[in-house]
């Protein structure tokens, strides 16, 4: 059932943005529209791209901000979270709870 | 002839017009018992093209895909009698499944037993967050009935309001709303002090308006507290149940309240994101259920002002009560409610 | 005349008044109204109107067990002149219900209990979690007419081909119809498995019942 509305409706996760629209909608109540046009804006890239996996993968290894098929130095895991608040401009939580432990 | 199915799943054939016909039914149906707007003719013209396609799978145009959050995710590939910890399972979410959030969920999918558990939660959704990008959220249920014997303390009043009483039976629910709230913020709390990136009450409703209730104070707790926080907001039908009949939030009486009229008091809490249910009638057909379900899911969207997440799955959101959800009801649905219920994710 | 009463009737259940009820099912009895058409085009056009509501999400629990004992006291007035009038009054349709084994998922299953008894229907409930052989006991013990079952979970609704299976094994099973329910349960499950009766909620419930009984 997930793979079925992944291909049918979905933006696409880590190999897109939509891990990035998914945290615009939870951390600023962004509607659809407006988290595409936010997320597109902050990677340089136009809306309508933001589920092109070819150039979003591009972004993504660009800005190490995490990829669906991460390589050998690759931001991974955390390491891609702190990228992905910087470039959001938002704060996540698990991030802040790294800084707080680690600092 | 084109083939569709029931609510139940089986196969049927219809005409197109006939498949025209019910969607024009269910979107009548939905308009008069939520005394919502219908939907224009030109978007029952657009779920009539996606339902009389002969296409296996029907997918949205590209530009017009949406967010996928997914409940109970971490433990779905376990009930599949997968071997699997929940951790790659979030991994799987996130590199097999291309979900845009997912979530971690105990097996026992309630806030109450979570508590003398929590401990291993937090460690649990600690190590998650380590290796994952996606959002995370920590979900349950608020699962009121387990406040009420033989799970709780309070009589039980599924037992009483049979007996005609209904004062004793309003006076349970209203002690069992007290300790749900107190389990659903002491779980939440310290998920979210673990990092989680948000917070999912899902199946709100399930034991009626006072479970509701239960989820919009304990959200208000929430967000007074935690001020960043991420709650999501899941029902368990399209219209909450009355069990109680009295109880109010912001003046509003919660029993019989509809998606767009749920979603109001949602965002008064401070959800960030409202899941709406629209429940399928297995004797129906599929067009039949899609035109009411998106007709609902609309109005729901457009008097938000928080992102709304449609429930599409088994039993819900236009997809047939089976365990096994056709992929082409299941497709058509996700397309018909991002296409024309403009919903902000499923 | 007797339409306008049958109006004030259904109104009275709609209403949940008790009192009025009874003192309209008496009004009726004084004008010479036949008792059965008094109970079947007032007050059971009230009950049914009070079931679409409650199907709606515009009327709720509690106003609904006010309106079934507006019901059951007025037409027990009603009932009991019909008795002696030696009427062709039939006896209740008896129904033992439960949510089968394994499942303790009790509210859907007590809404349908308060719809079937505000309906004139006998319901003996069992409550939640019943073996297959509580459901049989009861029903031999109370000469039931149906055995209805509840199940919530994937998981549990197998359990009613179990219970039709010892129905089969016992030669119980035309002594008994079966309906079945609950939320993952469905007409295709029911006709699959051969119960006789299956309903979406608890109002079609009614219809069905009257339906297979007969």
């Amino acid at each position: 059932m997930v793979i079925s509305h992944a291909l049918a409706s979905g933006m696409g996760g880590v190999r897109t943005a939509g891990d990035l629209v998914a945290r615009m909608q939870m951390t600023e109540n962004m509607r659809l529209d407006e988290a595409k046009e936010y997320v597109a804006g902050k990677l340089g890239v136009d809306v309508k791209e933001l589920t092109d996996p070819v150039i979003m993968d591009e972004v993504r290894k660009e800005l190490n901000i995490g990829r669906v098929q991460p390589g050998a130095g690759n931001a991974k895991g955390m390491e891609a979270k702190f990228n992905v608040a910087k470039l959001l401009d938002i704060k996540i939580n698990s991030v802040e709870k790294f800084k707080s432990k680690t600092s | 002839m084109v083939q569709t199915r029931l609510g139940d799943g089986s196969t049927i054939e219809m005409t197109e017009e006939e498949i025209r016909a019910d969607i024009e039914r269910g979107v009548e149906d939905a308009t008069d018992r939520a005394n919502i707007d219908s939907l224009s003719e030109d978007e029952i013209d657009r779920l009539a093209d996606i339902y009389t396609r002969p296409n296996k799978f029907v997918s949205v145009e590209t530009g017009n895909e949406l967010v996928l959050t997914f409940d109970e995710g971490s433990v779905k590939l376990k009930r599949l009698a997968v071997s699997i910890g929940r951790i790659p399972d979030l991994q799987l979410y996130e590199r097999a499944f291309c979900s845009d959030t997912a979530e971690m969920a105990h097996i026992d999918y309630s806030y109450k037993p979570i508590k003398p558990i929590i401990a291993e939660e937090q460690i649990e959704m600690e190590q998650a967050l380590l290796t994952t990008v996606l959002p995370v959220f920590y979900g349950a249920m608020p699962n009121l009935s387990l406040y009420s014997q033989p799970d709780g303390s309070f009589p039980n009043p599924a037992e009483l309001l049979p007996k005609g009483k209904i004062k004793e039976a309003q006076e349970a629910y209203e002690g069992m709303v007290e300790h749900a709230i107190s389990d659903m913020v002491f779980v939440a709390s310290k998920m979210y002090e673990a990092g989680a990136d948000g917070i999912n009450f899902d199946t709100t409703g399930s034991a009626g308006e006072p479970d509701f209730l239960a989820t919009l104070r304990a959200t208000e707790i929430l967000k007074e507290k935690y001020p960043d926080i991420s709650i999501e907001m899941g029902m368990s039908g399209e219209f909450v149940l009355g069990m109680h009949g009295e109880i109010e939030y912001d003046g509003v009486n919660l029993a019989g309240l509809y998606p767009h009229e749920q979603v109001k008091l949602a965002e008064k809490a401070g959800a960030d994101i409202f899941g709406g249910v629209v429940n399928i009638n297995s004797s129906e057909t599929i067009p039949w259920n899609i035109g009411r379900t998106v007709t609902m899911m609309k109005a729901c969207a457009e008097v938000a002002n928080i992102p709304v997440h449609a429930n599409v799955g088994m039993g819900v959101g236009g997809v047939p009560i089976v365990e096994t959800p056709p992929v082409d009801s299941l497709s058509r649905a996700s397309a018909a409610l991002a296409e024309v219920g403009k919903l902000d994710g499923l | 005349m007797s339409n306008e009463l049958f109006k004030k009737a259904a109104d009275a259940i709609c209403d949940a008044n008790v009192d009025k009820a009874e003192e309209l099912a008496q009004t009726a009895l004084d004008e010479g109204i036949d008792p059965l058409e008094m109970i079947e085009k007032g007050f059971t056009a009230g009950i049914n109107e009070v079931g679409r509501l409650f199907d709606r999400g515009e009327l709720f629990l509690p106003q609904l067990m006010g309106c079934a004992e507006a019901m059951k006291q007025g037409t027990a007035v009603l009932q009991e002149v019909a008795a002696e009038q030696g009427g062709d009054e039939a006896e209740a349709i008896k129904i033992v219900l439960g949510t089968v084994q394994g499942d303790v998922h009790d509210i859907g299953k007590g809404i349908v209990a308060s719809i079937l008894e505000a309906n004139g229907i006998q319901v003996f409930d069992l409550g939640t979690d019943v073996p297959i052989e509580d459901f049989i006991a009861k029903a031999k013990e109370v000469d039931a007419d149906i055995i209805g079952t509840s199940a919530l979970l994937t998981t549990t609704m197998g359990e009613n081909e179990e219970l039709l299976s010892t129905l089969e094994e016992e030669n119980l099973r035309d002594e008994f119809k079966v309906m079945v329910g609950g939320g993952p349960v469905t007409k295709r499950f029911a006709e699959k498995i051969g119960a006789d009766g299956y309903a979406e909620n608890a109002n079609e419930a009614v219809t069905i019942i009257r339906e297979i009984v007969g």
